[in-house]
């Protein structure tokens, strides 16, 4: 009995693994996404850190930054495209229609976001050493999984936020999984660090979890975090945000299916 | 007698905007009673709600008051819900899927929603595909289909799961009528041999006719009437029409006929056109009558009310 409810929920999860792997593989933009953004912005990033000579520490504060950024932006993306997909080709009641939970769309597209956003990050990861000399994961093994874990949770949460955008608003907040992430990289430190924001963005900046991860991470090339216990917090604010969005997202699709919102979407 | 899905006063309006809030009655004080292994139809025009009443059942859109029970549960008060919803499936008139997947693969799709192992949904598959002529289609990607074919793979993902209850959402709207009459045999066959259930919904009368055990009419959100399609006609009075045309017109026919189940009459020199309950009950004795004037019969013309005739009753 529960080996088959097991089963049952790996091959409910596994089918948004399958629809986002075919509709990214199939679609041109997918491509760029994965390989021809996350190189421009890289590399763009990294020649000007050279032309402006800067020391090899903060080339590395920078490319860390980077390599998180494009990692993240990739990962959140499929879990936002997860629901997107099936609104662009109008069919999203079909999924609806099934006995499936929001955990199965979760898990199934963090899979897939884990798997490109994961690509990314080693590819970027790689051009680093060969073309900056900047070695991003070799250092510490350790840290970087629990840096790595960290920048595909926040691209979780970044991602369910767009989704529950999406239940609640429509098509309108589809521009919504191009820039929410984009406000938050500008919070959070990928560039520089939070101590050049205003204090009112400070604040915002330490209650997003990102901005821990990428201290967390930076303290192992010599950047003192800007509080302690940087890991730990990070996972916490994560767990919070987590929870309090697999509720919101609930209640965002019991909305959706009482205001009509689920059929206009497939309409 | 068993019913798959037994509704009672079921409402729903739908409100549009945020400041300003609009309100739009889409059904109101619905009871509906579907017996198991029936066709049951659902008609109306546009924007009666026959869309909105589907999308409960289906449990896509949620009421605003009544119960819905599929297979005696209340589906939106049990926790067996979801064992329910395993087992109905919907199809769609302009049917709309992944558009850079192949057949086969918005199929697997949907099967693996269903929790469908590698082997039982590549069996299933097949033998759908093939059920619905689409086996030659299977690596054509969705966006390349002709409607014809969209619509018949949504008709295949709709019996993926293996459902007691099938939803169809005009099944069979803008398909040239040979496609047409392909779907609703395939719909006749699972019928016939599976022992589904169906709810479908359509505009169109003759298909609603030729299919359904059951009809309801529904206008504005409300139902104006329910029951297999020939004690609708006599309950509405509809009748079938008998035109009688005579050899001799120099013979005047009656001023009157008296026969039972009549309905309406029109008499001229060279014809009479009555409006009787039953055509088959009634036309020996409509024709004894007029022998009895005298009068010889030269053309008999019957024209049996359809579900089309209720329709527009209704509508008008």
């Amino acid at each position: 009995m529960f080996l088959s409810t097991l089963r049952d929920e790996f091959i409910k999860a596994n089918a948004f693994v399958f629809k986002n792997w075919i509709m990214a593989k199939r679609n041109i933009f997918g491509i760029f996404e994965i390989a021809f953004w996350p190189l421009i912005s890289f590399l763009s990033v990294g020649l000007l850190s050279d032309f402006v000579n800067l020391s090899s520490s903060m080339k590395g504060f920078i490319l860390i930054g980077v390599v998180a950024m494009n990692a993240i932006q990739v990962c959140q993306l499929d879990m936002a495209y997860v629901l997107l997909y099936d609104i662009w080709s109008k069919s999203l009641k079909h999924s609806f229609v099934a006995p499936i939970g929001i955990r199965h769309i979760l898990i199934g597209s963090m899979i897939i976001g884990i798997i490109r956003g994961g690509a990314v990050f080693f590819i970027l990861a790689f051009l680093s050493q060969i073309v900056f000399h900047f070695n991003i994961v070799a250092l510490n093994l350790t840290a970087t999984s629990f840096f790595l874990s960290g920048l595909f949770l926040n691209a979780a949460i970044i991602g369910m936020l767009v989704s529950i955008l999406v239940l609640l608003v429509g098509y309108k907040a589809e521009v919504a999984a191009w820039s929410v992430v984009s406000i938050m990289f500008l919070i959070c430190g990928i560039y520089y660090p939070i101590s050049i924001l205003p204090d009112w963005a400070q604040l915002i900046a330490k209650a997003l979890p990102l901005t821990y991860f990428l201290e967390y991470y930076r303290s192992f090339y010599g950047f003192k975090p800007f509080c302690s216990s940087v890991l730990l917090k990070g996972y916490l604010l994560l767990f919070i945000y987590l929870v309090l969005e697999i509720y919101l997202m609930q209640a965002a699709l019991i909305r959706a299916k009482k205001n009509g919102m689920l059929l206009k979407l497939s309409e | 007698m068993r019913f798959a899905v037994q509704i009672r006063n079921l409402s729903k309006t739908y409100v549009q905007g945020f400041i300003k809030k609009k309100k739009k009655k889409a059904l109101e004080k619905i009871d509906l009673d579907v017996p198991e292994k029936t066709i049951y139809g659902i008609l109306g025009p546009n924007g009666a709600g026959k869309t909105t009443l589907l999308s409960i059942i289906a449990g896509i859109l949620l009421p605003d008051k009544g119960s819905v029970k599929i297979f005696g549960v209340d589906v939106h008060n049990s926790v067996r819900a979801k064992e329910v919803y395993e087992k109905i499936n919907i199809s769609s008139g302009h049917a709309n899927f992944l558009w850079s997947m192949t057949v086969k693969e918005n199929l697997s799709y949907y099967a693996m929603l269903y929790g469908m192992s590698k082997k039982e949904r590549e069996h299933r598959i097949e033998e759908l595909m093939e059920l619905f002529s689409i086996t030659s289609y299977k690596d054509v990607k969705f966006e390349e289909l002709s409607t014809g074919t969209k619509q018949r793979l949504s008709l295949a993902k709709a019996f993926l799961n293996n459902p007691y209850l099938v939803l169809l959402d005009e099944p069979t709207v803008g398909l040239d009528p040979d496609v047409a009459i392909g779907i609703r045999e395939v719909i006749k066959h699972f019928h016939k041999k599976k022992n589904i259930t169906f709810i479908i919904t359509t505009h169109n009368m003759d298909e609603a006719e030729m299919l359904c055990d059951e009809v309801m009419f529904i206008f504005g959100g409300n139902i104006k009437a329910k029951g297999d399609p020939k004690s609708l006609k006599k309950e509405m009075k509809l009748g079938d029409k008998i035109h009688i045309e005579f050899q001799d017109t120099d013979t005047a026919p009656p001023t009157a006929l008296h026969i039972n189940g009549l309905i309406d009459m029109s008499i001229y020199h060279d014809h009479i056109s009555v409006v009787v309950d039953d055509h088959s009950l009634r036309l020996a004795e409509l024709i004894t009558e007029l022998t009895k004037h005298g009068l010889k019969i030269k053309r008999i013309e019957i024209e049996e009310a359809d579900l089309e005739d209720v329709f527009i009753n209704f509508a008008r």
